[in-house]
């Protein structure tokens, strides 16, 4: 716990925090929920065809959506650990977090489970059981992630 | 406006719902969940638009519409409840106008898109570049919806003169 009192002391989560301008706070979480809706938007949209969304366009072309998933997820790994830092002791004992950072972990897994089950060159083109299961999984758990990301600010 | 705003709050509705403990974090992560289908169906096809991606086939992504609509649908119903939950944090932001302004001008654009250039979509072919009327529309859309985006998440810090 040293190490995260020492983290939220650091000159930068300091003016993370304390500072006035819109640049710092403000700004780190906007580009935080624009990380999520590129993430979880370019997601749903793999994961609806997998569901059978949109049958006339092979599954396979929709493979240039994952960088937006990736772009999306590390835009909010840069901008989380900024808000983390700026709040680290109490955030590293919060419930709420490490539920959501476990749903993301999950969320995370799906997604790379269905793009191997599903992207795979020469694979099956319509998904399979398998890789529909994935896509319900990766559904879920994102809007569950976005839920819990939502409530840490109201369950401490 | 003051009058309004004032009126508004007291009202049974808006004082009950704001009694409501659940209410508030539910209406935000609603808000959230409708974002992401609302960016990511009408980005995929506003990019599309612009020329981008263009192994998918314009007219066939038509079937991912129905889910940003119901994105936006989701985002107008938590919209409006913010508003009557809490009048003032909005009447008075001029952040809150812009957003306003470029929900409205996504929605005009949307409209022209369908009345006028939409039907020239289902002759474009997979992997066929779109005409500069289509960049434009699409481009004009995703930086709509990213303003929105932008103002909505801003909203509490900027233009609330204070």
């Amino acid at each position: 716990m040293a190490f995260f009192a020492w983290l939220q002391h650091t000159g930068l989560a300091m003016w993370i925090v304390q500072s006035d301008s819109i640049w710092a706070y403000p700004s780190i979480l906007t580009a935080h929920t624009v990380g999520l809706a590129l993430l979880v938007g370019a997601a749903s949209i793999i994961d609806l065809r997998l569901l059978g969304v949109a049958p006339a366009i092979p599954v396979a072309q929709f493979d240039g959506l994952f960088r937006f998933v990736w772009a999306g997820f590390y835009v909010n790994l840069v901008s989380g650990l900024l808000l983390f830092a700026s709040e680290a002791a109490d955030k590293a004992a919060q419930p709420m977090f490490m539920l959501k950072l476990a749903l993301i972990a999950g969320a995370l897994v799906a997604t790379i489970r269905l793009r191997r089950e599903a992207f795979a060159a020469g694979g099956p083109p319509e998904p399979s059981p398998h890789a529909r299961r994935y896509a319900v999984t990766s559904l879920a758990l994102w809007a569950a992630a976005i839920t819990a990301g939502r409530l840490m600010a109201y369950v401490k | 406006m003051n009058d309004a705003v004032v009126w508004l709050s007291t009202t049974w509705l808006s004082s009950h719902m704001r009694d409501l403990k659940w209410m508030w974090p539910t209406c935000e992560t609603l808000h959230f969940i409708g974002l992401s289908l609302l960016i990511g169906g009408a980005g995929v096809f506003d990019l599309r638009l612009m020329g981008f991606m263009r192994r998918l086939p314009i007219a066939a992504l038509k079937a991912f519409m129905p889910y940003a609509i119901a994105g936006f649908a989701i985002n107008l119903t938590t919209g409006v409840a913010f508003f009557v939950m809490m009048p003032a944090q909005y009447a008075f932001s001029i952040t809150w106008y812009a957003k306003l302004f470029f929900i409205i001008v996504a929605g005009l654009n949307a409209m022209l898109f369908e009345t006028t250039l939409g039907s020239r979509v289902l002759t474009l072919g997979a992997d066929e570049d779109t005409p500069m009327s289509f960049k434009i529309v699409g481009a004009v859309s995703l930086f709509s919806w990213f303003a929105v985006l932008y103002c909505g998440r801003m909203l509490p810090y900027l233009g609330t003169g204070n």
